[in-house]
């Protein structure tokens, strides 16, 4: 049987890159984009589904005008469609769940795809969130989705244990890092991808988020950092305060 | 004033009980058999629930006594299922949430809580009205209280999610929270058999031996209940020792509580020594056999 599977794309900018300012605030402003780490997983769930079952895989992303290109990389990697929402504030998921699911519900749809937490503001929310606006069962942190009929089955990796469940289609799906490997698109398929066509369009939903940002510091690093290049040097060091600490 | 915890990992209850009492009464819930300790941290009532993988069942439970006013705020233990029935629970109950908190204040009818952001980069402090919360491991200290908690049954309304198997992971046996003394290892031990060069030196100082996440989880050198991390345990050692570790920040975010951080990393530039009170620029295999020499002197 084929399925419609939507994957959500989060496009985060790269972490390693920012730097605190004297007063110690951050800012993404002007770092380059990418698909978040566990978004890339999701993409190639998603597209590995199609390819085992056929049916067909939409991309969300909801950002920004900044996002569009990104989309472009879904597409090299499988993705056969793709809707990127502008208007992302940032912070609050119920806000992301709110905007993702009215999309959903006008689009064919019987599995939605989603990493488990975004690398960057890792919250964890947005797949409870979004399967209980959609008033879907959830499934998290999944490791193997295997659908048979109007079902699907799926191996939950929990912290102390692995699970397997089952739920009625349609669901949500939370994926962990171990699903799988991305794939690393062929350069044909990143210029086919350059030509397809991505539709925008504005969030729907105004933003009626109660959360109010206090601060956005970098975490003070109080730390010595006494380096030592010559472990002769070090070592004599390191083991006085060892001694110290550890008595 | 009343709270829930929820956790399906019973050894986080402690931390998230003691810490949610300090707001008031506090009613746990879990899965059970309940273990001796949860009972420990003065909780008006611990409900135990079949199975915390029917995520919607709980979320419909702890949503309908929210809605009935039993509980003003919800305290949920970050994990896999935690965070699931955080989310379904907020969207059920219209209740704002704030994930992976690692401070709370009360701030008139709003609460102020901080969190890591930008994976860990920085520290988001938020005011809002929210009512459900994640919260990230080590919040307080625990602290037990004199009496004995109530168990409960709690049954569950019928769920769509259907358990087919369970199958418990290898642990190490080893609670890397406790341990005054960790030392870490990262990629650049090169495989799993280089842990024997490891151990003499852990021993000697009396340290457990944690990883980084490719460590525990990839290459399985370790088993999963020693990563370090964001997506790990967040530990607060006296000396946390970090050998062949980068210092992503995602790794950072697990070990920043600790008192003294050293590192000793092949690469001069590597992120670690950005992060450490004293760091040794060298090859492991060559720095550690003279720490294990001085400290036996
Ligand atoms: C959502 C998300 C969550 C994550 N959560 C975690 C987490 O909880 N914990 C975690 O650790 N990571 C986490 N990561 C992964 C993290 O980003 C890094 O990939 C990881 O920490 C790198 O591990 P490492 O330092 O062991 O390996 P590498 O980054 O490969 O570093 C190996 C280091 O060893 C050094 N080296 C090599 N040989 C030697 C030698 N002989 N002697 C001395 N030094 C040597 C190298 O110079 C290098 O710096 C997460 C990532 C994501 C996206």
């Amino acid at each position: 049987m084929a399925y419609n599977i939507i994957v959500l794309i989060k496009v985060i900018p790269d972490l390693e890159q920012i730097k605190p300012d004297q007063q110690g605030n951050v800012s993404t402003k002007n770092l380059p984009l990418r698909i978040e780490t566990l978004s890339e997983n999701s993409i190639e769930a998603a597209v590995q589904l199609r390819e085992k079952h056929g049916g067909k895989v939409t991309g969300i992303i909801f950002g920004t005008q900044e996002s569009v290109p990104i989309m472009k990389k879904a597409y090299a990697m499988g993705v056969d469609d793709g809707v990127v929402i502008t208007g992302y504030p940032g912070n609050d998921p119920k806000y992301t769940a709110a905007v993702l699911s009215s999309k959903i519900k006008v689009m064919p749809h019987d599995i939605i795809v989603l990493g488990n937490q975004s690398a960057d503001s890792y919250t964890g929310l947005l797949p409870g969130l979004l399967a209980g606006t959609l008033g879907y069962p959830l499934i998290g942190n999944a490791i193997s989705i295997v659908p048979a009929d109007r079902k699907v089955r799926v191996k939950k990796f929990l912290e102390n244990k692995n699970v397997e469940v089952e739920a009625p289609l349609p669901a949500v799906i939370s994926v962990a890092q171990e699903i799988n490997e991305p794939r690393l698109p062929p350069v044909m398929q990143i210029m086919a991808a350059g030509r397809k066509q991505i539709v925008t369009e504005v969030a729907s939903i105004s933003n009626k988020s109660s959360i109010k940002v206090l601060s956005n510091t970098a975490p003070k690093s109080e730390r010595r950092k006494m380096i030592f290049e010559k472990a002769e040097e070090g070592v004599p060091v390191i083991v006085k305060v060892l001694k110290e600490e550890l008595r | 004033m009343k709270s829930f915890v929820f956790s399906d990992d019973q050894s986080l209850v402690p931390a998230i009980a003691t810490f949610a009492r300090a707001l008031g009464d506090v009613d746990i819930y879990s899965s059970g058999p309940a273990s001796p300790a949860i009972k420990k941290y003065g909780a008006l009532k611990i409900y135990i629930v079949n199975d915390t993988n029917l995520t919607d069942s709980i979320a419909d439970l702890l949503a309908s006594r929210m809605s009935k006013g039993e509980y003003q705020f919800g305290f949920i233990a970050s994990t896999v299922n935690g965070r699931d029935v955080a989310g379904l629970l907020a969207s059920k109950s219209n209740a704002g949430s704030i994930a992976e908190i690692s401070s709370f204040e009360l701030a008139g009818s709003s609460t102020r809580t901080k969190r890591f952001f930008f994976g860990g980069k920085s520290i988001l402090e938020e005011e809002s009205s929210s009512r459900i919360f994640t919260v990230s491991p080590g919040i307080v200290e625990p602290r037990e209280v004199g009496t004995e908690s109530p168990v409960e049954q709690v049954s569950l309304s019928p769920s769509r999610i259907s358990v087919l198997s369970s199958e418990e992971k290898k642990s190490g046996g080893v609670d890397i929270e406790k341990a005054q003394a960790i030392v870490s290892i990262g990629r650049g031990l090169g495989n799993k058999d280089k842990l024997s060069a490891i151990e003499p030196f852990a021993s000697a100082i009396n340290a457990v031996i944690a990883g980084s996440r490719p460590v525990c989880l990839d290459y399985h050198w370790l088993s999963e209940d020693r990563q370090v991390g964001l997506s790990g345990r967040k530990v607060r050692p006296k000396v946390y020792i970090a050998l062949g570790i980068s210092g992503q920040i995602q790794h950072i975010a697990g070990m920043r509580g600790s008192k003294i951080v050293i590192a000793v990393n092949k690469d001069k530039t590597a992120p670690i020594f950005e992060e450490c009170d004293y760091g040794i620029v060298g090859d492991m295999f060559d720095v550690l056999p003279r720490l294990l020499d001085g400290m036996k002197k």
